[in-house]
Protein backbone atom coordinates (compact mmCIF):
# COMPACT_ATOMS: atom_id res chain seq x y z
CA UNK A 1 0.00 0.00 0.00
CA UNK A 2 1.09 3.59 -1.13
CA UNK A 3 2.09 5.95 1.91
CA UNK A 4 -0.59 8.12 2.61
CA UNK A 5 0.08 12.08 1.65
CA UNK A 6 0.97 14.12 4.33
CA UNK A 7 -0.78 16.99 5.33
CA UNK A 8 1.50 20.03 3.53
CA UNK A 9 4.15 20.06 1.36
CA UNK A 10 6.66 21.16 3.59
CA UNK A 11 6.33 17.91 5.79
CA UNK A 12 8.11 16.13 3.29
CA UNK A 13 11.27 17.68 4.12
CA UNK A 14 10.84 15.87 7.62
CA UNK A 15 10.38 12.36 5.45
CA UNK A 16 12.99 9.42 4.94
CA UNK A 17 14.00 9.30 1.73
CA UNK A 18 12.79 5.63 1.81
CA UNK A 19 9.21 7.47 2.10
CA UNK A 20 9.57 9.64 -0.77
CA UNK A 21 10.43 6.77 -3.11
CA UNK A 22 7.98 4.95 -2.19
CA UNK A 23 5.35 8.16 -2.84
CA UNK A 24 6.65 8.38 -6.50
CA UNK A 25 6.84 4.95 -7.59
CA UNK A 26 3.44 4.45 -5.46
CA UNK A 27 1.25 7.57 -6.64
CA UNK A 28 3.65 9.54 -9.04
CA UNK A 29 4.35 12.50 -6.28
CA UNK A 30 5.82 15.31 -7.96
CA UNK A 31 6.39 17.45 -4.48
CA UNK A 32 7.79 13.74 -3.48
CA UNK A 33 10.65 13.87 -6.16
CA UNK A 34 10.75 18.14 -5.92
CA UNK A 35 12.00 17.17 -2.52
CA UNK A 36 14.51 14.25 -3.36
CA UNK A 37 15.81 16.46 -6.33
CA UNK A 38 16.09 19.52 -3.80
CA UNK A 39 17.95 16.87 -0.93
CA UNK A 40 20.28 15.70 -3.78
CA UNK A 41 20.99 18.19 -6.33
CA UNK A 42 23.80 19.21 -4.58
CA UNK A 43 25.97 16.31 -3.55
CA UNK A 44 25.22 14.99 -7.03
CA UNK A 45 26.73 18.44 -8.49
CA UNK A 46 29.95 18.35 -6.32
CA UNK A 47 30.29 14.38 -6.80
CA UNK A 48 30.00 15.43 -10.80
CA UNK A 49 32.58 18.37 -10.67
CA UNK A 50 34.83 16.52 -8.61
CA UNK A 51 34.99 13.87 -11.53
CA UNK A 52 35.23 16.63 -14.26
CA UNK A 53 37.53 18.78 -12.82
CA UNK A 54 37.70 22.66 -12.91
CA UNK A 55 37.71 22.96 -16.82
CA UNK A 56 34.76 21.10 -17.33
CA UNK A 57 32.95 22.58 -14.43
CA UNK A 58 29.54 23.79 -16.49
CA UNK A 59 29.21 20.29 -17.68
CA UNK A 60 28.28 19.02 -14.34
CA UNK A 61 24.93 21.21 -13.79
CA UNK A 62 24.08 18.85 -16.97
CA UNK A 63 25.71 15.81 -15.58
CA UNK A 64 23.17 16.75 -12.11
CA UNK A 65 20.49 17.04 -14.46
CA UNK A 66 20.95 13.74 -16.28
CA UNK A 67 21.41 11.86 -12.88
CA UNK A 68 17.81 13.17 -11.58
CA UNK A 69 15.84 12.92 -14.65
CA UNK A 70 17.55 8.91 -15.20
CA UNK A 71 16.46 8.34 -11.21
CA UNK A 72 13.17 9.65 -11.97
CA UNK A 73 12.89 6.81 -14.57
CA UNK A 74 14.93 3.99 -12.68
CA UNK A 75 12.84 4.68 -9.56
CA UNK A 76 10.36 1.57 -10.78
CA UNK A 77 13.28 -0.55 -10.66
CA UNK A 78 14.88 0.82 -7.86
CA UNK A 79 14.35 -2.12 -5.30
CA UNK A 80 15.77 -1.06 -2.02
CA UNK A 81 19.03 -3.13 -2.01
CA UNK A 82 21.17 -0.30 -1.78
CA UNK A 83 20.68 2.80 -0.34
CA UNK A 84 18.74 5.32 -2.37
CA UNK A 85 22.03 7.49 -1.76
CA UNK A 86 24.32 5.06 -2.58
CA UNK A 87 22.30 3.96 -5.80
CA UNK A 88 21.70 8.10 -7.19
CA UNK A 89 25.95 8.13 -6.44
CA UNK A 90 26.58 5.14 -8.22
CA UNK A 91 24.52 6.80 -11.08
CA UNK A 92 26.60 10.35 -10.69
CA UNK A 93 29.69 8.77 -10.88
CA UNK A 94 29.44 6.37 -13.82
CA UNK A 95 27.23 9.47 -16.06
CA UNK A 96 29.97 11.80 -15.01
CA UNK A 97 32.76 9.68 -16.56
CA UNK A 98 30.82 9.46 -19.51
CA UNK A 99 30.80 12.78 -20.06
CA UNK A 100 34.57 13.42 -19.11
CA UNK A 101 35.35 10.44 -21.58
CA UNK A 102 33.38 13.20 -24.06
CA UNK A 103 34.97 16.23 -23.30
CA UNK A 104 38.12 15.61 -22.04
CA UNK A 105 39.78 16.76 -25.67
CA UNK A 106 38.28 19.96 -25.59
CA UNK A 107 40.96 20.90 -22.78
CA UNK A 108 41.75 24.60 -22.49
CA UNK A 109 45.19 25.75 -23.30
CA UNK A 110 47.23 27.78 -20.97
CA UNK A 111 50.27 29.45 -21.89
CA UNK A 112 52.79 30.88 -20.28
CA UNK A 113 52.18 34.60 -20.31
CA UNK A 114 49.11 33.69 -19.00
CA UNK A 115 50.57 31.60 -16.03
CA UNK A 116 52.87 34.35 -15.75
CA UNK A 117 50.10 36.90 -15.10
CA UNK A 118 48.43 34.93 -12.30
CA UNK A 119 48.36 36.79 -9.50
CA UNK A 120 50.71 36.26 -6.38
CA UNK A 121 52.57 36.67 -3.48
CA UNK A 122 55.65 36.35 -3.91
CA UNK A 123 57.87 38.96 -5.53
CA UNK A 124 60.53 37.52 -7.27
CA UNK A 125 59.24 36.96 -11.06
CA UNK A 126 61.53 33.91 -11.11
CA UNK A 127 59.97 32.24 -8.05
CA UNK A 128 56.67 33.43 -9.02
CA UNK A 129 56.56 31.90 -12.60
CA UNK A 130 57.81 28.75 -10.89
CA UNK A 131 55.07 28.59 -8.68
CA UNK A 132 52.64 28.89 -11.00
CA UNK A 133 54.37 26.08 -13.12
CA UNK A 134 54.29 23.66 -10.23
CA UNK A 135 50.98 24.44 -9.35
CA UNK A 136 49.83 24.04 -12.67
CA UNK A 137 51.70 20.90 -13.09
CA UNK A 138 50.55 19.66 -10.04
CA UNK A 139 46.77 20.58 -11.74
CA UNK A 140 47.98 18.34 -14.76
CA UNK A 141 49.08 15.85 -12.97
CA UNK A 142 46.11 15.23 -10.87
CA UNK A 143 44.63 14.55 -14.31
CA UNK A 144 46.43 11.47 -14.79
CA UNK A 145 45.62 9.80 -11.24
CA UNK A 146 42.99 6.80 -10.79
CA UNK A 147 39.66 8.54 -11.24
CA UNK A 148 38.82 7.72 -7.47
CA UNK A 149 41.71 9.91 -6.60
CA UNK A 150 41.08 12.63 -8.57
CA UNK A 151 37.61 12.84 -6.97
CA UNK A 152 38.46 12.58 -3.59
CA UNK A 153 41.55 15.20 -4.30
CA UNK A 154 39.12 17.81 -5.71
CA UNK A 155 36.28 17.08 -3.08
CA UNK A 156 38.51 17.82 -0.35
CA UNK A 157 40.99 20.47 -1.32
CA UNK A 158 38.84 22.12 -3.87
CA UNK A 159 35.28 21.82 -2.72
CA UNK A 160 36.39 21.59 1.33
CA UNK A 161 34.14 18.34 1.82
CA UNK A 162 34.45 16.69 5.13
CA UNK A 163 36.18 13.00 4.94
CA UNK A 164 33.01 11.67 6.00
CA UNK A 165 30.36 13.58 3.50
CA UNK A 166 33.77 12.26 0.72
CA UNK A 167 32.96 8.58 2.25
CA UNK A 168 28.89 8.80 2.06
CA UNK A 169 29.75 10.35 -2.12
CA UNK A 170 31.97 7.55 -2.96
CA UNK A 171 30.49 5.05 -1.14
CA UNK A 172 33.73 3.81 0.71
CA UNK A 173 34.82 3.73 4.33
CA UNK A 174 36.37 7.07 5.62
CA UNK A 175 39.46 5.38 6.18
CA UNK A 176 39.57 4.43 2.60
CA UNK A 177 39.33 8.54 1.38
CA UNK A 178 42.04 9.37 3.74
CA UNK A 179 44.07 6.15 1.56
CA UNK A 180 42.93 7.45 -1.55
CA UNK A 181 44.27 11.38 -0.27
CA UNK A 182 47.38 9.53 0.92
CA UNK A 183 48.25 7.81 -1.78
CA UNK A 184 47.29 10.47 -4.09
CA UNK A 185 49.40 12.65 -2.46
CA UNK A 186 52.68 10.49 -2.64
CA UNK A 187 52.35 9.63 -6.15
CA UNK A 188 51.64 13.37 -6.91
CA UNK A 189 55.23 13.85 -4.84
CA UNK A 190 56.89 11.25 -6.90
CA UNK A 191 55.69 13.05 -10.68
CA UNK A 192 56.34 16.36 -9.41
CA UNK A 193 59.74 15.30 -8.35
CA UNK A 194 60.12 13.57 -12.02
CA UNK A 195 59.30 16.24 -13.90
CA UNK A 196 61.94 18.71 -11.72
CA UNK A 197 59.79 20.17 -9.22
CA UNK A 198 59.92 19.73 -5.69
CA UNK A 199 56.87 20.11 -3.04
CA UNK A 200 58.10 22.97 -1.33
CA UNK B 1 59.33 0.80 12.75
CA UNK B 2 58.21 -1.55 9.67
CA UNK B 3 54.92 -0.37 8.19
CA UNK B 4 54.96 3.21 9.51
CA UNK B 5 55.53 6.36 7.18
CA UNK B 6 59.23 7.44 8.11
CA UNK B 7 59.58 11.21 8.87
CA UNK B 8 60.72 11.94 5.26
CA UNK B 9 57.68 10.98 3.78
CA UNK B 10 55.15 12.29 6.42
CA UNK B 11 57.53 15.77 5.62
CA UNK B 12 56.79 15.12 2.02
CA UNK B 13 52.95 14.28 2.87
CA UNK B 14 52.72 17.72 4.53
CA UNK B 15 54.33 19.85 1.59
CA UNK B 16 52.32 17.87 -0.92
CA UNK B 17 49.38 18.60 1.63
CA UNK B 18 50.12 22.49 1.29
CA UNK B 19 50.65 22.63 -2.18
CA UNK B 20 47.62 20.99 -3.03
CA UNK B 21 45.64 23.49 -0.84
CA UNK B 22 47.69 26.31 -2.61
CA UNK B 23 46.89 24.62 -6.39
CA UNK B 24 43.48 24.22 -5.92
CA UNK B 25 42.21 27.88 -4.27
CA UNK B 26 39.97 28.57 -7.63
CA UNK B 27 36.51 29.45 -6.21
CA UNK B 28 33.84 26.34 -6.23
CA UNK B 29 31.08 25.94 -9.12
CA UNK B 30 27.46 26.69 -7.90
CA UNK B 31 24.14 24.82 -9.68
CA UNK B 32 22.33 28.09 -11.37
CA UNK B 33 19.29 29.21 -9.50
CA UNK B 34 16.74 27.41 -12.00
CA UNK B 35 17.92 24.01 -11.48
CA UNK B 36 15.30 22.86 -9.78
CA UNK B 37 12.21 23.61 -11.60
CA UNK B 38 13.90 22.77 -14.85
CA UNK B 39 14.44 19.08 -13.73
CA UNK B 40 10.58 18.90 -12.69
CA UNK B 41 9.96 20.43 -15.99
CA UNK B 42 11.04 17.53 -17.89
CA UNK B 43 9.45 15.07 -15.77
CA UNK B 44 6.29 16.32 -15.85
CA UNK B 45 4.23 14.55 -18.58
CA UNK B 46 3.32 16.75 -20.66
CA UNK B 47 -0.40 18.10 -21.56
CA UNK B 48 -1.78 20.06 -24.92
CA UNK B 49 -3.59 22.81 -24.44
CA UNK B 50 -7.32 22.92 -24.83
CA UNK B 51 -6.20 24.58 -28.93
CA UNK B 52 -3.33 22.16 -29.34
CA UNK B 53 -6.15 19.36 -28.67
CA UNK B 54 -8.99 20.79 -30.91
CA UNK B 55 -6.36 21.45 -33.61
CA UNK B 56 -5.21 17.68 -33.30
CA UNK B 57 -8.90 16.02 -33.21
CA UNK B 58 -9.56 18.87 -36.53
CA UNK B 59 -6.67 17.02 -38.08
CA UNK B 60 -7.69 13.64 -37.41
CA UNK B 61 -11.48 14.05 -38.47
CA UNK B 62 -10.30 15.56 -41.58
CA UNK B 63 -7.53 13.09 -42.40
CA UNK B 64 -10.29 10.12 -41.56
CA UNK B 65 -12.51 11.89 -44.33
CA UNK B 66 -9.75 12.58 -46.82
CA UNK B 67 -8.56 8.72 -46.50
CA UNK B 68 -12.00 7.74 -47.08
CA UNK B 69 -12.86 9.57 -49.99
CA UNK B 70 -9.29 8.65 -51.62
CA UNK B 71 -9.71 4.89 -50.99
CA UNK B 72 -13.93 4.83 -52.25
CA UNK B 73 -12.73 2.78 -55.07
CA UNK B 74 -9.84 0.31 -53.70
CA UNK B 75 -10.67 -3.30 -53.02
CA UNK B 76 -11.26 -4.27 -49.22
CA UNK B 77 -8.44 -6.48 -49.12
CA UNK B 78 -5.85 -3.73 -49.67
CA UNK B 79 -7.24 -1.00 -47.41
CA UNK B 80 -7.32 -4.25 -44.85
CA UNK B 81 -3.37 -4.60 -45.90
CA UNK B 82 -3.00 -1.04 -45.21
CA UNK B 83 -4.12 -0.97 -42.11
CA UNK B 84 -2.35 -4.35 -40.83
CA UNK B 85 0.93 -2.77 -41.82
CA UNK B 86 0.57 1.23 -40.92
CA UNK B 87 -0.66 0.30 -37.52
CA UNK B 88 2.41 -1.76 -36.16
CA UNK B 89 4.37 0.93 -37.85
CA UNK B 90 2.61 4.05 -36.55
CA UNK B 91 2.45 2.74 -32.69
CA UNK B 92 5.98 2.22 -33.15
CA UNK B 93 6.52 5.70 -34.05
CA UNK B 94 4.94 6.66 -30.92
CA UNK B 95 6.74 4.56 -28.46
CA UNK B 96 10.01 5.81 -30.03
CA UNK B 97 8.71 9.15 -29.78
CA UNK B 98 7.82 9.24 -26.61
CA UNK B 99 11.11 7.62 -25.14
CA UNK B 100 13.16 10.37 -26.83
CA UNK B 101 10.81 13.04 -25.82
CA UNK B 102 11.56 12.14 -21.48
CA UNK B 103 14.86 11.52 -23.18
CA UNK B 104 15.41 7.84 -21.91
Amino acid sequence: MPPSAPADAASYANRADEWLVERCRESADDAAFAELVRRYRGPVFRLAVSILGQEFAPDAEDVAQDVMLRVHHALASFRGEAKFSSWVYRITFNQALNVKARVRYRAPHVSDQALAALPTQDRDPYDRLHNDRRQQAVLALIEDLPEVYQSALRLHYWLGESMSDIAVLLDVPENTVKSYLHRARRLLHARLAERGFDAR
Amino acid sequence: MHGLPSEGSMHDDEMMDALLRNAMTADAPRLSPGFDARVLRRVRPRRLTPIGRAVIAAYVVVAVAATLWLMRDVQTTWIVAAVAIGTPVAAAASIYGRRLAVGR
